[in-house]
């Protein structure tokens, strides 16, 4: 079965390899063999069948998330239905209408109410995650909760007004939540000239060079969504859809899939098999554990080294393992009690311990199971993320509170250093009220057993302290 | 179409002039800030003349705006930000709506509730003796009121409005003038630098604190916190001893009986007590809230 599935799968490969030296015999780099070995694995087909009104999702091609931002009027929608409109004819979407996408409806992820609009398509070369959301704050969330994290985003400009004030204000927007790629599309050029477009696309380049954007190479394409929705003058209708998706497949890079990353195994419990040795179980996040990895345990101030001696799943042995399996390790040379639940196991040197990160936290509102009241700095709260949590202070730069509902940037200092890295995620909770989710949006120099010391330390001794220290 | 359009206009015109009249609307929209397309009929109606044009376009943006603004009326606007501003004995705490959060960032909506909490003060009732006096406006009476520069309120949000593309509204506003003996404070949540002397944010609040003995207390600091109290847990009134406190902390809505933010250890009223303070009076909005606006009109509600 599985000879079968290789054999199926590996072709296609071989025939794009074929044309790729056919038609690039020059140009193959190294990197074309990277994308080989990916295209091989990303041609593993699940055929699982849940019910028969559902599709199946085929998995043959990388995906990406973009998201579309710009002004209200400037037809992000319209030009999202536009990109399913000429994709549907290619049977690469299912084409949606414009009313279909607007009013981006609410949805509950992680248990936060979200304003967004998730849509799905394919290009010849990816398949796309789609959001397109109301507000500033909606896109934050959508972050926090990494419901769709954007890879890069598709900035609509109307040629007929130009950048407007709040274009910054939607740049700042992608900085934020981490967006660096970003495409443009010039909308409305059927109703503008060609001096108008060129001027756009000027203060355009130079709006976003101002705002740390490469703008003198940001790909900007011209068209009008609303020609391609309604099948009007192809030059400026589908062909500047279809020219704006090659521009996307092209500019927005791939994100890199849990699966080519180093393995990671946050532990979930260890136990002692006797005449074997210890063996720690969890769902690996990432990467691929094959029998005699070096591997390294972190976490509760504690590093050690290892080595997987053997890998099982359902009692049965695996050559190798992939993220998402569920597994039991048989790791060499440890003891049951120097491994704890909480701790991550990882390939050496792949992650560190952290113990003081920034981040940007949604706090929720009491009708989604939150707190009534807000809180203010140095609060205790506890931390979880994978598997583990710990006890942390909460600092809030720039603002003396956060009330509950609203989205705050957040410095956390743990009690103990935990694996914690940018881009993980994470509920804090106090008792037993969830009080928010965020995601880790950097790291910052760890405590020194001063400042440690002083996570524990009341409120009258902290204000001694600054009393102090004014004098 | 369009393509043809342009080789007539090329054949008629020599390329060098074409060159001319480009970088002319280049100039006209970075100058004026207007829309492309505003700016190129102005030139097209003055002949390419550059200071016509221009004074073409300030003549016509307030009835440009006002055109975009009703075309956007029908529109929701539940984002914005409320402003609260203190001057002298005056506080002014207003809200203006837009459509999205995006704009509630950006300088120009800001200036404009600025400008809006501004005016309000201006036109404040004087204080009638020892009293504090309370005024409330809503979006009818906000937009008549005149500002600085003699044009009305809903004049300079019908130009924002032309500028920014979205639907935006006054939507209600409260004024506080109180005496000498009483001290006025505000906070704004969350606090922004918007570059006004007006305090920004999604929630604003003032509150009117009078000091009952002499003791020497810093009322800019405590007016602030017990303003962030009162922005962070809604209180609905002031309440006094006759009220009695509810079972359960948490449901408390009387000022006097909930936990204090800064300490829990403390209610407001021990903190109150401490400083030998009172609270007058308190107002808080919150951005978007669909409460009721208590007694509309000019009617001027006295305090004691």
């Amino acid at each position: 079965m599985s000879s079968f599935f290789t054999a199926r799968s590996i072709a296609p490969v071989f025939k794009q390899t074929l044309k790729q030296f056919i038609f690039n015999c020059e140009s193959i780099k190294f990197q074309n063999q990277g994308k080989i070995v990916q295209c091989v694995f990303t041609n593993y087909t699940q055929t699982r069948n849940y019910a028969n009104e559902k599709k199946v999702f085929e998995r043959t091609k990388p995906h990406c998330n973009v998201g579309t931002i710009g002004h209200v009027d400037h037809g992000k929608t319209t030009l999202t239905a536009a990109i399913t409109k000429v994709l549907s004819d290619k049977k690469l979407a299912d084409a949606k209408k414009y009313a279909d996408i607007d009013n981006a409806p609410e949805e509950k992820a992680r248990g936060i109410t979200i304003n967004v609009a998730h849509i799905e398509y394919q290009t010849e070369n990816r398949h796309y995650g789609h959001t397109d959301c109301p507000g500033h704050a909606d896109y934050i969330k959508n972050m926090i909760t990494g419901a769709a994290q954007m890879d890069g985003a598709i900035l609509v400009v109307a040629a007929t007004d130009g950048v407007m004030p709040q274009t910054r204000e939607h740049l700042l927007l992608a900085k934020q939540i981490g967006v660096k790629h970003i495409v443009v599309f010039i909308n409305k050029v059927d109703a503008a000239d060609k001096e108008m477009v060129e001027l756009v696309e000027m203060e355009i380049r130079e709006l976003m060079t101002e705002m740390g954007f490469d703008g003198d190479h940001v790909p900007i394409i011209t068209g009008s969504a609303l020609c391609a929705l309604d099948g009007k003058e192809p030059e400026i209708g589908s062909n500047a859809i279809l020219k704006l998706m090659a521009e996307v497949d092209t500019y927005i890079p791939t994100p890199e899939r849990e699966l080519d990353k180093p393995f990671l195994l946050p532990v979930e419990h260890v136990y002692s098999i006797p005449g074997r040795g210890t063996v720690v179980t969890g769902r690996l996040e990432r990467g691929v554990l094959k029998k005699g990895a070096e591997c390294e345990f972190i976490g509760h101030n504690k590093v050690m080294k290892s080595t997987v001696t053997g890998v099982e799943m359902f009692h049965q042995i695996l050559e190798e393992a992939q993220a998402g399996d569920q597994l039991g390790a048989l790791v060499r040379g440890v003891k049951r009690d120097d491994i704890k639940r909480g701790m991550i196991m990882c390939k050496p040197g792949s992650v560190k311990a952290n113990d003081h990160v920034e981040a940007q936290v949604y706090i929720l509102s009491k009708e989604e199971g939150g707190r009534s009241k807000p809180f203010t700095s140095f609060v205790q709260m506890q931390m979880f993320s994978r598997t583990w949590d710990c006890a942390v202070q909460v600092l809030i730069p720039g603002k003396e509170m956060v009330m509950p509902g609203e989205d705050s940037k957040l410095v956390l200092k743990m009690i103990r250093p935990m694996v914690l890295e940018k881009g993980q995620r994470f509920t804090l909770r106090d008792g037993v009220i969830t009080l928010g989710t965020g995601v880790v949006t950097g790291v910052l120099p760890a405590l020194t057993e001063q400042d440690r010391s002083a996570l524990t330390e009341g409120k009258k001794a902290r204000e001694k302290k600054v009393v102090e220290a004014k004098k | 179409m369009m393509i043809g359009k342009y080789f007539v206009r090329k054949l008629h015109t020599s390329f060098s002039l074409f060159n001319v009249e480009k970088s002319m609307l280049a100039t006209l929209r970075k100058k004026t800030g207007y829309t492309f397309s505003n700016c190129k009929k102005a030139l097209e109606l003055h002949n390419n003349d550059l200071t016509k044009a221009e004074e073409w376009l300030k003549q016509q943006a307030q009835s440009l705006g006002w055109s975009k603004a009703t075309k956007l009326q029908g529109r929701q606007a539940t984002q914005g930000l409320v402003g609260v501003l203190i001057k002298n004995n005056t506080a002014a705490l207003v809200e203006v709506n837009c459509e999205t959060d995006f704009v509630a960032r950006n300088e120009h909506f800001q200036n404009m509730v600025h400008n809006v909490a501004n005016t309000c003060i201006q036109h404040a009732p004087k204080p009638q003796g020892d009293r504090i006096v309370k005024v409330c406006f809503d979006t009818e009476q906000l937009k008549d009121l005149k500002t600085n520069d003699g044009k009305s309120l809903s004049d300079h949000l019908a130009l924002m409005i032309g500028t920014v593309g979205e639907n935006a509204v006054l939507k209600r506003a409260m004024c506080f003038k109180v005496d000498d003996n009483v001290h006025l404070s505000s906070y704004a949540h969350p606090a922004g630098n918007n570059g006004t002397e007006t305090l920004m944010g999604r929630f604003g609040g003032v509150i009117a604190l009078k000091q009952n003995i002499d003791k020497e207390v810093n009322l800019d600091e405590l007016g602030k916190k017990l303003c962030q109290h009162v922005v962070g847990l809604d209180p609905k009134k002031v309440g006094c001893s006759s009220d009695i406190p509810e079972k359960n902390v948490e449901d408390e809505t009387c000022l006097i009986y909930q936990e204090y933010l800064h300490d829990e250890n403390f209610s407001v009223k021990e903190i109150l007590e401490e400083n030998g303070v009172e609270v007058v009076d308190f107002k808080r909005f919150g951005c978007g809230e669909t409460g009721t606006m208590e007694q509309p009109l000019e009617n001027v509600e006295t305090c004691q």
